[in-house]
Parts: C-alpha cells; sequence; structure tokens
C-alpha cells in the first residue's frame, strides 16, 4: 500500500477547509466499492467502475464543495453517474449480441459473510433496488443524502428501500421453504 | 406504503428497538446486510490510489462574478450616460451663442442672438428659387396686447403682399392667453415680414428653415421638354397614312402616356414655383404670463437631464434585448427540462431491469 498522503493535492487543507483527496478516497474506497458491487451485481465490474469513479473525482476534485455534501455522498454521485454509463452500455451490448456473458459470473457472492438465502435473494432485486439497500444500509447515508445521490426524493427513497426489504424478506422465506 | 411504516424502518436503521414480530425480523435482516464484509481488493486500493499527475487548472467562471460583473455594467451605463449629459450641453451652449456680440446681459444677449440668426439664412438665397419656411414666437405684457400684436401681425402679412392663412386667437378665463398664425408672404418680402414680426413684442425663439427648390424646377423643366419633344414626335409619327393600323393603337397609347405624364409634370413645376414665390411664417404670440420664456436651466441641470436621457434610452435598449432573448431562454429551459426527464426515465428503465 502507497502513502497516501504522500502526495497531496490540496497543500494546505487547513487554509482551504476541507481535507487532501487522498486522504478521502483512502477513507471511502470501501463504501464506494461496496456500493458499487450492490449496483452492478458484479464485483470485477464494480472494481473498474470504482477505479473510473476515483479518476473522475481526482479529476473534479477542486469543484468539490465540502458545504454542499459529505465526501461519501459526492463519491457515490460519481459512481452513480459511472455505473449509469456502464449499464447503457450494457444494454446496448445486450441488445447487439442478444446475450448476457455476465450471467456466468453471477455465481460469486455479493458480499462475504452474508447467509447463502440472503446471498440468493439480494442477486435476484433490481439494481435499483440493491443500491439503496447499499447506500442506506452498507454505507448507513441519512435519507437525504441517498435521496441526493438517487435524484429522488426522501420520501421516494425511503419507500424504494422498504420495498427492497420486503422483497429479500420473501424471498428468504421462499428460499427456506 | 403507509408513513408510519416508512417511519418505523427509518427507526429500525437508526437502531431502535423493535416493537412487533415484523419488525425483529426486519431488524435482524439489517443486522445481517450491515454484518457482512466487503472491502476493496488490494490492486484496486493500488489502482484507485495511485500517483496521478495533478490536473491542469482550467480557470471556470463562478457564479459570483455575477456580483462583479453586473455593478461594473451598471457603473459602465451610468458612466456613458454622465460622460454623454457631460459633453451634450456644451456643444448646446455653443450654438446657443451664435451671433451673440459682447451681450450686456442674458435677455439682451438671446434676442439679439435670435434676431441675428435669421438673417443670414434668407439674406443668401437671392438669385435662386427658394422657399423658406419660418416660425417666430414672440411675448406680449396682456391680452390687450395680444389682440392688437394679432391685427397687426395680419396687416403687416397683407402690406406686404401676403395674406394670413388662419388665425387662432385663445385668452383662457384664466389668465394669459396666445394666438397662433399662419401667414403666406411673398418670398421677395420674408425677411422684412420677418423683421416686422419680431417687433411686435419680446422675441422668445425664431426658426428659419430655407429651401433650395433651383435643382427641382430645373429637373422638372428638363422633364417637360423632353416630355413636349417625345409628344410632338408622336403625333407626326401619326399623321403618316402608311402607319398599319396596329402600329398606329400602339402610337396613340404612347401619345395618350406622354400627354399625361407632361400634365403631372407641369402640374409639379406650378407648385414648385408656387412654393418658391411665397414664403410660410407661423408666428405665436403669447402674453408673458401664459408663455413666458423657460428659465434657463444651469449647467448641472441640463448635464443630469441628458444623463437621465441616456440611461432611459439604454434601459430601453436593455428591455428589447430582454424581450428578444427571453423566448430563448424559455425555449432553452424546456429542451433542458425535457432532456433531464427523458435522461431520468432512462436511468429508471436501466436500473429497474
Amino acid at each position: 500500500m502507497k502513502d497516501v498522503t504522500a502526495t497531496s493535492l490540496e497543500a494546505t487543507p487547513a487554509l482551504t477547509g476541507r481535507p487532501a483527496f487522498e486522504a478521502v478516497a483512502a477513507e471511502q474506497l470501501d463504501s464506494v466499492y461496496r456500493y458499487l458491487v450492490f449496483l452492478t451485481g458484479d464485483r470485477t465490474v464494480a472494481e473498474d467502475l470504482t477505479a473510473e469513479t476515483f479518476e473522475k473525482a481526482f479529476r473534479s476534485w477542486r469543484r468539490y464543495d465540502p458545504r454542499r455534501s459529505a465526501p461519501r455522498t459526492w463519491l457515490c454521485q460519481i459512481g452513480r453517474t459511472v455505473a449509469i454509463d456502464w449499464f447503457r452500455a450494457e444494454a446496448r451490448r445486450r441488445k447487439r449480441e442478444e446475450t448476457y456473458s455476465r450471467d456466468l459470473e453471477q455465481s460469486e457472492d455479493l458480499v462475504d459473510g452474508l447467509p447463502g438465502p440472503l446471498q440468493q435473494a439480494l442477486r435476484q432485486l433490481s439494481p435499483a433496488e440493491r443500491e439503496v439497500v447499499a447506500l442506506r444500509i452498507l454505507l448507513e447515508l441519512d435519507g437525504p443524502a441517498a435521496a441526493r445521490v438517487l435524484g429522488i426524493s426522501h420520501t421516494a427513497c425511503s419507500t424504494r428501500l422498504s420495498r427492497a426489504l420486503k422483497r429479500l424478506e420473501e424471498m428468504i422465506d421462499d428460499v427456506g421453504d | 406504503m403507509s408513513a408510519t411504516e416508512l417511519e418505523r424502518m427509518e427507526a429500525l436503521l437508526r437502531g431502535d428497538v423493535p416493537r412487533t414480530a415484523a419488525e425483529v425480523r426486519r431488524s435482524a435482516l439489517i443486522g445481517e446486510l450491515r454484518g457482512g464484509t466487503l472491502r476493496a481488493p488490494d490492486a484496486l486500493r493500488a489502482r484507485a490510489l495511485a500517483d496521478r499527475p495533478e490536473p491542469a487548472r482550467r480557470p471556470r467562471p463562478s457564479w459570483k462574478l455575477a456580483f462583479v460583473v453586473v455593478p461594473a455594467a451598471l457603473a459602465v451605463a451610468v458612466g456613458a450616460a454622465l460622460v454623454h449629459g457631460l459633453t451634450r450641453p456644451a456643444n448646446n451652449e455653443q450654438s446657443a451663442s451664435f451671433g451673440t456680440v459682447a451681450p450686456k446681459t442674458k435677455a439682451a444677449a438671446d434676442q439679439q442672438a435670435l434676431r441675428s440668426a435669421a438673417a443670414p439664412s434668407v439674406a443668401g438665397t437671392s438669385g435662386r428659387l427658394t422657399h423658406t419656411d419660418a416660425s417666430i414666437t414672440v411675448a406680449v405684457p396682456d391680452t390687450d396686447d395680444l389682440r392688437d400684436a394679432t391685427n397687426e401681425a395680419t396687416r403687416i402679412a397683407t402690406s406686404l403682399g401676403g395674406f394670413a392663412q388662419s388665425v387662432e386667437y385663445r385668452t383662457p378665463a384664466e389668465g394669459g392667453g396666445a394666438s397662433y398664425l399662419e401667414l403666406r408672404i411673398p418670398a421677395q418680402n420674408v425677411q422684412r415680414a420677418l423683421a416686422q414680426l419680431a417687433g411686435l413684442g419680446t422675441l422668445v425663439s425664431q426658426d428659419v428653415s430655407v429651401k433650395d427648390l433651383q435643382h427641382d424646377l430645373a429637373v422638372q423643366s428638363e422633364q417637360i421638354a423632353q416630355l413636349r419633344r417625345r409628344v410632338a414626335a408622336l403625333k407626326e409619327a401619326l399623321q403618316s397614312s402608311a402607319l398599319p393600323e396596329a402600329q398606329r393603337v400602339l402610337l396613340q397609347i404612347k401619345l395618350a402616356e406622354a400627354k399625361r405624364a407632361l400634365a403631372q409634370r407641369l402640374n409639379a413645376r406650378k407648385g414648385t414655383l408656387a412654393a418658391g414665390a411665397t414664403s410660410r411664417v407661423s408666428l405665436v404670440i403669447n402674453t408673458e404670463k401664459a408663455g413666458a420664456v423657460p428659465a434657463q436651466r444651469s449647467r448641472i441641470d441640463r448635464m443630469l437631464h441628458s444623463a437621465l436621457e441616456f440611461l432611459a434610452v439604454e434601459g430601453i435598449v436593455a428591455l428589447y434585448a430582454l424581450i428578444v432573448v427571453s423566448p430563448l431562454l424559455v425555449v432553452g429551459v424546456v429542451v433542458w427540462w425535457l432532456a433531464r426527464l427523458r435522461r431520468r426515465r432512462d436511468e429508471h428503465r436501466l436500473l429497474a431491469a
């Protein structure tokens, strides 16, 4: 692991009132990766998208305003944009090839340490449902921050999460039966 | 989905104690999800946190720039108005002082300037056909003098071979009064008429314009000569007995057109000669109470007035620009909103699959 504080983009963070990008990136990397794993349902893809997210974030770090959102929210917003671009590309590719090669890779667990039925149920959720679970439960973003990432209202965000949890419960029951 | 359900779910997310069996189950599910571990692989960590060259700093205009640009634009607008106000009165003063020779008082100087200003424009037109259009405003002390001056003005016009085309005489009950006369004076006597009319009272203003009609007259005379020659030639051609019938009809049509054009040109020349023969003089006689000479405004007053006028023009231009641009802005906003809506739907469809 490299020393992330060795090259600081913000030479005088105390003066500018925000942390150095490297410190934020090191702190938020796992969260963004987890979010993208849930959103895409694919760890390999999530790795690529996470790297791309941090690349983009690095380029636009000067425009980041800490008064408007927490670093985690800001990074998840960028990650979501990157992921949606990937979904679009995938949709075009699927349409072209009419196959979805990723089906083979989906046997891999989304998250380590989860019971099998829960892993299976998570896989059956839509990306939209998985991403709200990731944001609210795994990353523990509050309602307004998650809603900001998703570009929807706070109520819509809570409703989506409630439905996702209900579906998870039903699917776990089905697997148990 | 009821509001209470959502509130309870939010409470469970915050770690609140479950109250029902369903909540116990949901709380357990949340706990299980939070209990899972998912860390970024080391390869990704190295990739995401790798050294990168610092991105080139591109200056981006901030919205805060508006705080500078808008006041600066306003300052420029006001500055331009002030410069306009400072320069314009100076020019006016220069033209107002034309013809004054060592005036003892301002009023006397104005009178002298007004009387002398008309002289060159009329005197310099001898030998050429010109039309003079003059307007004079004089002030008299009271309504008795107003009546006398009006009669005298009519008499002056008649004595010089002209006439009063219209006379309007007003003496309102609240005091003061004015009369408006439209006089026609023979061209050769207009200068004398102006001098005599100016002597009816205190001269308030005098405006004389002379239009040279010599060129118009020459053009019209040349056209008339040409048309006369054409008419004569057509008549001569029509006298030939060997002329085919179709050709004869055609020539007759051309002859009729030439005659009509000739009549028009003759009328026009008659009008030009008539305009040159008589001059039009508009005379306004005011009582001093009603038509007091407006007090000369100070330089600062004139400057401010001029600056305000200029600012008003700037405002009109800005308003016009806003009216032109605003429909485009509205279209732009609608297009942006539709594109956003479409993008949102697209995202929703992608992630709901």
